[in-house]
């Protein structure tokens, strides 16, 4: 208390000018000095005598002189502290965090700059900034619950808003359809399921949706028998039914989606940091155009990726056949899954050619086997012995629906966009187009099977040592034969919805949730998400879900630190964000402003499919550029089948400026993390 | 031990702008232009007006009504009619400058939707009107942000004054109050806290001026007005010896004069006066609210419903008032008349909330510091609410907002901070019984808490040194477990006792507000109706006895302050 007298009289006000003074490292020192004997000797032999740094420190002990360790801006910088470490989570090998550590000593080498180009290399985003205040502040335990009840509130709020056809009689929309579905369920035998009242929405998903909804149902008719009677219940709007129906959605995608993001962030981004596995997650977490689309419109779809996402990740542990069961599922759940068919089935066939000819073949036969048995599983109730044989065609007959039109709304996709200037109905009948676009849509998945087939033959595994599911080549080659394939599907297949896109989505964001954030990855990736969520305004619009587009779009961009500006400068991906934003902010002006005219009434719905259908369309080409990238990084440019040389893309340029991240630890090579390598 | 204080960290702004260094106010001119903000506050501004939109659909009390017909009357009538007008049931019965805001609001409003202020256009719940007023709540609590950046700046501390200040901006109190069930606290809080940085910062003449204005905006801020009145009145209006300063006195004397001539003038001049006054102070109402606010009444109100119970089933001889035994019964509205125990008047509330108003002001007379005349200021609002006549659970803010503030000071200050705020936050649930809003609402409280409690129970621990410190200890944390279970019930019983009762779901019961009394419940079966009301009546008594705890707690903190260890802000 006597030291009083050192601050000026008027403690609280003293002027800023004096506290820059205060802040100056030998300032530091000397009061270290003076004061902080063992503090001061702890900093300096950090530099000598690495496992004296790894002991805990006591964050925050009692009394005055604890700011000096909560200082940690230095602090971090000059040795890796088990709670301030950025880049080093503490279950890395030994070889690789002191790898780390002299590659921190490398680019901090004095005391003065390193808490300015630390605050300008991580700060950039808030998630960034968000968890290392939850680190700094010792809630770093409380990341992930904090994250994930923050998700489940934003949910809920969103849910707070209107539905898809709300109060829009005698049809109402797929809220009601998604209700209409438990009650049936509930009240009918099986077999009816898929043949009662077709023209009230009928079922029209796969069977693994009905088994779901008809566990709705049965809570939601122990609740309140109301919500649910046959019949009696349709367009049943009350505030209680709302709350229900919208908490089946949030409690699905936490038993499903959620533990899947959460996996990923932990088996992709496994050899990350904790901080950069969790910044994954709150971007995946708070993706816009998912949580206004099953919490806002009102669907399931977080289910039916989460599966997907379930699928990957135990392919990413090599539980293929594990992999396959989920996949199988997320098909069942919802047909739209087969977007990614072409992906999973390339790689699932990529991996028996990878594993050779005995093991491989052996591997195809179980996931024959195990592909089967799920998919007989889940149609057992139609299938004999509980009912005739012709029983299934009614589910695969609803599930299937060739007899709509080529796309139905105003759609951001190549049938679409082109319609505008080739009226491809005029000119062509129905079943060709149909094979028409079943071409398009094979052209436009193949090259990336295609490369993840060559790569597994390049890389294919001498007999014997295939039974290790770390060393996978093909783990990287995924999410962009993901992306790829859906794209292509979203693109050029028939009868698109504009909410598919969030199929492409989903490996657009797992690509996007570690990268960097001036990786060309990362500018792609935020593109992709938000030109989406602008893709859907005029649904949402329709739904009522304007503020609540507003909200999730700021705010998520928020959380990703996400500025066009700061891409790598005058590069493509940065010239395109900024001339398409600049385009959709004009639409929104426009669309705001000025009434269509009256012979046009779908003007802004077409401007808008023309703004985003190209950059759909260049995300998809960009996927099969990266795909290539990513096969030669890993299996090399010749056919040698050992070769494990990276290439040298043009972000590496840029990579070589900076001290590379894995100095010192070839052996973490082996396993690629997709976004280490192309990305960054 | 106090020397490396000095190298704490410098905000990074000030590192950037080195000409911010002049005199203070030309420091607070610039930053106003320059919009002083690093990229956390940034953060968090983005952050909560996201999460703010988000409510915008959520539902909405009849105060929504209550001030749009505001904006209507103000808007279309005269101001010789304002305090008059009678259309709606919700008269104007706010002080004149919050009608002056109303006008100001009204006259956007007009060019978006003129049917906004339309007055006879009653119970208008357009989109256009829901996101205006919404608006408004998020702009006008920019004040409250404003104000509390300005906390952080000539902070002793600045990052924990970061958390403190981040806690009251994102308060679960100003989610619920303002963005759901729909006022204007964000903002007039933010005057209050406003005019209390003046007194920290030693301007204690703005300090005055502007609790006068806010006075002027909403009478309930007279619950904290004895503080400022002993505290401006000792540490600027006489010397330190006790002697007069004549001319500060004349000047605080003048300009609270003036603001209040300002804003009741016109309604001098019209000879409105007693008109306006019976509208601000309208003494017809029970000692309790609907739902009863978790105060010391409410406690006497239990102790009276268990005594009828015990006496009309052991027959104990007790004069029973009879009209007592039919007020229990009802739950609802009304004078709360005791079955039991005596009758409370309003003149027995004045004369407790005036003693334990007066033990704390006594003190504060004798250490007129910053310090103590927060604590002061904390105590006085706490004793209107905890012993006042017809408080409203609302009114809790006045505790939580100055009790924040002293919450990173010491253990003893955070303990009670965290006491009072899990009662008042939790007693503030019932405003909002829609499901949907629910859920959110502990969702958010629960992170809320968590963020502030961890951050600041560090910074703030203290090695329990005896043996009632442990004991104290251990029952506050068992009573802060108990809020999981009391959620638990409130949440399960309604289904619970509908099921039972072999009917349909009772809808929640409904709460009153302001101005507004709930219509009597359908004739039920009594076992119904009682059973009804248990789970608010529970969560009442429970906050009840967490409030009226941390109310002693506190004034005994206070009262022994000096011989305690100092915080950081006894230096101010």
């Amino acid at each position: 208390m006597e030291v009083l007298s050192a601050l000026p009289p008027e403690g609280p006000r003293k002027s800023p000018q004096r506290r820059i003074r205060t802040v100056s490292v030998n300032s530091l020192r000397s009061a270290a000095t003076t004061a902080h004997r063992p503090q001061n000797s702890f900093r300096q032999d950090s530099e000598y005598e690495r496992p004296e740094i790894l002991a805990p420190s006591p964050r925050q002990p009692l009394g005055f002189g604890r700011h000096l360790l909560q200082d940690s801006g230095r602090h971090w910088a000059r040795s890796v502290s088990p709670s301030s470490s950025r880049a080093v989570s503490p279950n890395l090998p030994a070889e690789r965090r002191f790898g780390l550590l002299s590659a921190q000593s490398l680019k901090f080498p004095d005391v003065d700059t390193p808490r300015r180009t630390s605050e300008r290399e991580i700060e950039l985003a808030m998630g960034r900034r968000w968890l290392r205040w939850m680190h700094k502040r010792g809630v770093k335990d409380w990341v992930v619950p904090s994250l994930v009840l923050a998700s489940t509130c934003v949910k809920f709020s969103v849910g707070l808003g209107s539905y898809s056809g709300q109060g829009t009689s005698p049809m109402f929309g797929d809220y009601e359809a998604q209700r209409h579905w438990m009650e049936l369920t509930i009240h009918l035998p099986i077999r009816r399921w898929y043949t009662y009242d077709l023209q009230y929405w009928g079922l029209d998903y796969p069977p693994l949706t009905a088994y779901v909804s008809w566990i709705c149902g049965i809570v939601g008719h122990w609740l309140e028998p109301s919500w649910v009677a046959l019949d009696q219940s349709r367009g049943i709007e009350t505030e209680a039914s709302k709350v229900f129906m919208r908490s089946t959605v949030v409690l699905l995608d936490a038993i499903v989606y959620v533990p899947a993001l959460l996996l990923f962030t932990r088996s992709w981004h496994a050899n990350r940091s904790k901080r950069t596995q969790n910044l994954a997650l709150l971007a995946l977490l708070f993706q816009p155009a998912l949580l206004m689309i099953d919490f806002g419109h009102f669907q399931y779809n977080s289910v039916m990726l989460g599966l997907t996402l379930l699928a990957i990740n135990f392919f990413a542990q090599g539980r293929d056949l594990v992999g396959a069961v989920f996949f199988v599922l997320s098909l069942g759940f919802k047909q739209m899954a087969l977007y990614y068919a072409p992906a999973i089935g390339g790689y699932l066939l990529a991996r028996c050619i990878n594993l050779g000819w005995t093991a491989g073949g052996k591997l195809f036969l179980r996931l024959a086997f195990v592909t089967v048995l799920s998919f007989l599983v889940l149609f057992i109730p139609f299938l004999p012995p509980f009912a005739p044989l012709s029983a299934v065609l009614d589910p695969i007959s609803r599930i299937f629906p060739f007899g709509r039109g080529l796309f139905e709304d105003k759609v951001a996709n190549f049938w679409c966009a082109s319609n505008v200037v080739f009226k491809w109905k005029n000119w062509l009948s129905s079943p060709l187009l149909i094979k028409l676009s079943a071409a398009l849509t094979a052209l436009g998945f193949l090259p990336n099977v295609l490369v993840l087939l060559r790569v597994a033959w390049q890389t294919q595994l001498p007999a014997g040592r295939s039974k290790t599911p770390l060393n996978n080549t093909l783990l990287p080659l995924l999410p962009y034969a993901l992306l790829t394939s859906s794209m292509s599907f979203f693109l050029f297949s028939f009868q698109v919805h504009e909410k598919t896109i969030l199929l492409p989505l989903l490996p657009v964001t797992l690509l996007l949730s570690g990268a960097p954030i001036d990786s060309t990855v990362y500018g792609w990736g935020v593109l992709a998400n938000n030109i989406a969520v602008f893709s859907m305004w005029p649904l949402l619009r329709r739904d009522g879900l304007g503020v609540q587009y507003l909200a999730l779009m700021v705010i998520w961009n928020r959380f990703l630190g996400y500025n066009p500006l700061r891409l790598p400068s005058k590069s493509f991906i940065q010239l395109l964000s900024i001339a398409v934003y600049l385009a959709a902010i004009v639409w929104h002006i426009l669309e705001f402003v000025i009434q269509p005219p009256a012979r046009y009434p779908d003007l802004f719905p077409v401007l808008n499919v023309l703004i985003s259908t190209p950059v759909f369309a260049l995300v998809w080409l960009w996927s099969i550029k990266s795909g290539v990238e990513v096969s030669w990084a890993v299996g090399g440019l010749t056919p040698t089948r050992t070769s494990r040389a990276l290439s040298i893309d043009e972000d590496d340029e840029r990579r070589k400026a900076k001290p590379p991240v894995t100095v010192g630890a070839p052996p973490a090579r082996k396993r690629i993390p997709f976004s280490d390598v192309v990305l960054e | 031990m106090e020397e490396p204080k000095l190298v704490r960290r410098v905000p990074s702004e000030s590192l950037k702008s080195p000409t911010a260094a002049e005199s203070p106010s030309t420091t607070k001119r610039k930053s106003w232009l320059q919009w002083d903000l690093d990229s956390s506050e940034y953060d968090l501004l983005f952050l909560s007006t996201c999460f703010k939109l988000l409510l915008f659909p959520s539902y909405r009390s009849t105060d929504f009504e209550v001030h749009r017909n505001w904006l209507a009357i103000t808007y279309s009538l005269p101001i010789s009619k304002w305090y008059y007008d009678t259309t709606s049931e919700w008269t104007l019965d706010y002080p004149p400058f919050f009608a002056y805001f109303e006008k100001l609001l009204s006259i956007p409003a007009s060019f978006i939707d003129p049917k906004i202020v339309d007055l006879n256009n009653l119970n208008y719940d357009a989109w256009s009107v829901v996101a205006y007023q919404r608006t408004t709540v998020i702009l006008s609590e920019l004040v409250l942000g404003a104000v509390l950046h300005r906390f952080i700046r000539g902070s002793i501390d600045p990052s924990t004054q970061r958390v403190i200040s981040a806690s009251l901006f994102l308060h679960p109190g100003f989610l619920i109050v303002d963005h759901i069930h729909f006022q204007y606290n964000g903002f007039m809080f933010g005057i209050l806290l406003w005019s209390i940085l003046m007194a920290r910062n030693g301007n204690k003449l703005a300090s005055g001026i502007l609790f006068a204005v806010l006075l002027n905006f909403k009478h309930i801020y007279m619950y904290l007005a004895p503080a400022y009145f002993i505290y401006l009145l000792r540490s600027f209006c006489m010397s330190p010896a006790g002697k007069l300063e004549i001319k500060n006195f004349l000047s605080l004397a003048n300009a609270v004069i003036a603001v209040f001539v300002i804003s009741f003038g016109p309604f001098i001049v019209m000879g409105q006066i007693p008109q306006v006054l019976s509208r601000l102070f309208p003494f017809t109402r029970g000692l309790n609210h609907a739902y009863w606010a978790p105060n010391a009444w409410a406690l006497v109100t239990a102790a009276d419903r268990v005594l009828l119970r015990y006496v009309s089933r052991t027959g104990a001889d007790v004069a029973i008032n009879v009209s007592g035994v039919a007020s229990t019964s009802r739950g609802l509205v009304g004078d709360t008349v005791f079955a039991v125990l005596p009758n409370i008047k309003p003149i027995h509330t004045f004369i407790i909330t005036v003693a334990f108003q007066s033990i704390a002001l006594i003190k504060l007379w004798f250490t007129p510091n910053y310090k103590s005349f927060l604590t002061a200021l904390t105590l006085c609002g706490y004793a209107s609410y905890l012993f006042g006549w017809h408080v409203h659970e609302k009114a809790i803010l006045l505790v939580l907002v100055p009790l924040s503030l002293l919450a990173a000071e010491r253990h003893a200050y955070f303990r009670t901070f965290v006491l009072a705020s899990v009662a008042g936050i939790f007693s503030l649930f019932p405003l909002i019984f829609t499901p949907g809003e629910s859920i959110v609402k502990v969702i958010y409280s629960a992170l809320w808490i968590l963020f502030v409690y961890v951050p600041l129970t560090r910074r703030v621990y203290e090695y329990p040194n005896s043996l009632s410190f442990v004991i104290i200890d251990k029952l506050e944390k068992i009573y802060l477990a108990g809020f999981a279970f009391l959620l638990l019930f409130i949440t399960a019983f309604p289904t619970w006792a509908a099921r039972r009762q072999g009917g349909t779901l009772i809808p929640d019961t409904c709460v009153s507000t302001a101005d507004f009394t709930c219509p009597e419940p359908d004739p039920r079966p009594a076992g119904v109706a009682a059973m009804e009301f248990l789970p608010l009546m529970v969560t009442s008594v429970y906050c009840a006895v967490g409030l009226v705890w941390g109310f002693l707690r506190l004034l005994y903190v206070y009262l022994h302050e000096e011989r305690a260890y100092q915080g950081p802000m006894s230096r101010i």
